[in-house]
C-alpha cells in the first residue's frame, strides 16, 4: 500500500512537470507558474525529510501531491471551467490537506511546548477555525488578484460561498476525525512516529551553529 | 502604606472609587449590549443574536462563577462587544450609510474588533475554566485565526439565511470580500493589540477582573 501510494505520487509530480513542459513547448505560459509552484511545494515534505528528519506520513504526503496534481491539471485543461464542482473539488481536498497539517502542527505543539496543553475536543475546535481561517484569506487573495488583475477566480457570490462551505465541511471532517483517531491512537505514538523532536533537535543545532557563526563574527 | 480610601456602605462596600467606576462603566457598556441583543430577538435577525448571545455568555461567565458583580469585563472591551450590536441596529446608521462611502466600513472594522475581542474573552476564559493552556504567541495566533474562521462561518451563515430565509444581508461577493477584509484586518491587529494590553494593563487593574490567570502561570508544567 505504502509503496502504491509513494508511486502514485511519483506519478502525479511527472504529471505536473509534464504541464509546465507543455506550457513550455507551446508557449502557453498561463499554467507554468502555477505547475512549478505545485511541483516544488510538493517535493517540500522529501526536503524536510533530508535535512530536518521530520516524517510526514505517507497519507499525508500522498494527499498533498493529489491536492496539488488535481489543482494543475484542471487548470491546464480547462477543467475549472469545464467540468462542474471542480472548482469546489480542488477547494475540498485542498481544505482538507490545510486541516490535516494544521493538526500535525497543533498535535505536535501540544506534545513539545511545555506551556501548551490542548485537549482533544479544543484540537477539534482549533481545527476547524483554522481551517476556516485559511479559507477565507485564500478567497480574499483570489479576490485581490481578481481586483488588481482583472482574472476571474471567483465568479459570483453563490460560487464563494459554496467553496467556503466545503472548505468548513472539510474543516469540520478533519478535526472530528483527528479527535477521534487521537481517542484510539495514542497521541504520544502518533507524534513520535512524526520525528518531531528529531527535527527539533537539528533545528536547535542549526539555531546555535548561526549563533556561533555569528558571535564569531 | 495607607490604605486607599474605600467605600464603607451597601453593595459597593469595600471597593475603591476607581474600581467602582470602572464597573459602573462596564455595566452600563453591558446593559446597551444586553438591550441591542433583546432588540435582534425581537426582530428575529438571526445572526445579530447568535453574536449578542455569544457575547452576553462570555460576559456573564466570570461574573456568576465568581458570584461577584465586579468580576466584569473592562469596560473598553464591553464597549467593543456591544459596537457593531448598535451600530446594526441604529436606523441612523442607514442614513449614514448611503451618506458617506466608509461608513459601512467602519461597522465591519467595529465587527471585526468585536469578534476578535470575543475570540480574546474566549482564549481567557478556556484557561480559566477548562484544561487548556496557552503560551502568548499560541493565544495570538488563536485569536487571529479565530477571528477570520468565525468571520468566515459569519459570511456563510448569513448566506444560508439568505438563501433560506429571504433576508438580505450579504448583497454581492464585493460586499463578503471587502466584510472579510476588514475582519482579517482587524482580527491580526487585535491579536496583537491584546498581547500588548495585557502586559501594560496594571496588576491591580488585572487582578480586579480575574483575569490575571492567563499568561500569568508561567510555572505552570504538563503533569
Amino acid at each position: 500500500m505504502e509503496e502504491r501510494l509513494k508511486l502514485a505520487s511519483r506519478a502525479m509530480q511527472a504529471g505536473m512537470l509534464g504541464v509546465a513542459l507543455a506550457g513550455l513547448v507551446t508557449s502557453n505560459f498561463m499554467w507554468m507558474p502555477a505547475a512549478m509552484i505545485s511541483l516544488f511545494i510538493s517535493a517540500i515534505p522529501a526536503i524536510l525529510r533530508r535535512d530536518l528528519g521530520l516524517v510526514l506520513p505517507v497519507e499525508l504526503n500522498f494527499w498533498i501531491v493529489l491536492a496539488l496534481f488535481l489543482h494543475v491539471i484542471g487548470g491546464f485543461s480547462g477543467f475549472y471551467d469545464n467540468v462542474p464542482g471542480w472548482d469546489h473539488l480542488t477547494h475540498a481536498m485542498s481544505s482538507s490537506l490545510v486541516a490535516a497539517l494544521g493538526f500535525v502542527f497543533v498535535v505536535s505543539v501540544d506534545k513539545y511546548v511545555e506551556s501548551i496543553s490542548l485537549p482533544r475536543s479544543f484540537l477539534a475546535f482549533f481545527i476547524i477555525m483554522f481551517t476556516m481561517a485559511i479559507g477565507v484569506i485564500w478567497e480574499l487573495m483570489e479576490f485581490a488578484n481578481d481586483q488588481l488583475t482583472g482574472s476571474r477566480l471567483q465568479y459570483d457570490l453563490d460560487d464563494t460561498m459554496v467553496d467556503m462551505m466545503f472548505d468548513s465541511l472539510a474543516g469540520f471532517i478533519v478535526g472530528i476525525a483527528g479527535a477521534h483517531y487521537l481517542t484510539h491512537t495514542a497521541q504520544e505514538h502518533f507524534v513520535k512516529s512524526l520525528k518531531v523532536d528529531r527535527a527539533r533537535k537539528k533545528i536547535r543545532g542549526i539555531m546555535k551553529k548561526r549563533a556561533r557563526s555569528k558571535g564569531g563574527k | 502604606m495607607g490604605e486607599e480610601e474605600r467605600v464603607r456602605a451597601g453593595l459597593l462596600s469595600g471597593r475603591r472609587p476607581d474600581q467602582i467606576l470602572e464597573a459602573q462603566l462596564s455595566w452600563i457598556a453591558s446593559l446597551v449590549l444586553f438591550f441591542s441583543t433583546v432588540y435582534v430577538v425581537l426582530k428575529v435577525d438571526v445572526m445579530w443574536v447568535v453574536f449578542g448571545v455569544a457575547a452576553i455568555c462570555l460576559y456573564v461567565l466570570p461574573i456568576v462563577t465568581m458570584r461577584s458583580l465586579f468580576r466584569v469585563l473592562p469596560w473598553e472591551m464591553t464597549v467593543l462587544l456591544a459596537a457593531p450590536l448598535l451600530l446594526h441596529i441604529s436606523s441612523g446608521a442607514r442614513s449614514m450609510n448611503d451618506r458617506f462611502a466608509w461608513w459601512n466600513d467602519l461597522t465591519s472594522l467595529a465587527f471585526a474588533l468585536a469578534l476578535a475581542t470575543i475570540g480574546f474573552l474566549l482564549t481567557v476564559e478556556l484557561v480559566m475554566y477548562t484544561s487548556v493552556r496557552m503560551n502568548k504567541p499560541f493565544a495570538v495566533l488563536f485569536v487571529i485565526m479565530f477571528t477570520l474562521g468565525a468571520s468566515g462561518f459569519w459570511e456563510i451563515g448569513e448566506y444560508i439565511n439568505d438563501e433560506v430565509f429571504g433576508s438580505s444581508y450579504v448583497k454581492s461577493n464585493y460586499d463578503a470580500m471587502t466584510t472579510l477584509l476588514w475582519t482579517s484586518i482587524g482580527g491580526i491587529l487585535m491579536g496583537l493589540f491584546y498581547a500588548l494590553y495585557l502586559k501594560v494593563m496594571p496588576k491591580k487593574r488585572l487582578s480586579t477582573f480575574g483575569l490575571i490567570h492567563l499568561y500569568e502561570v508561567q510555572k505552570w508544567r504538563k503533569g
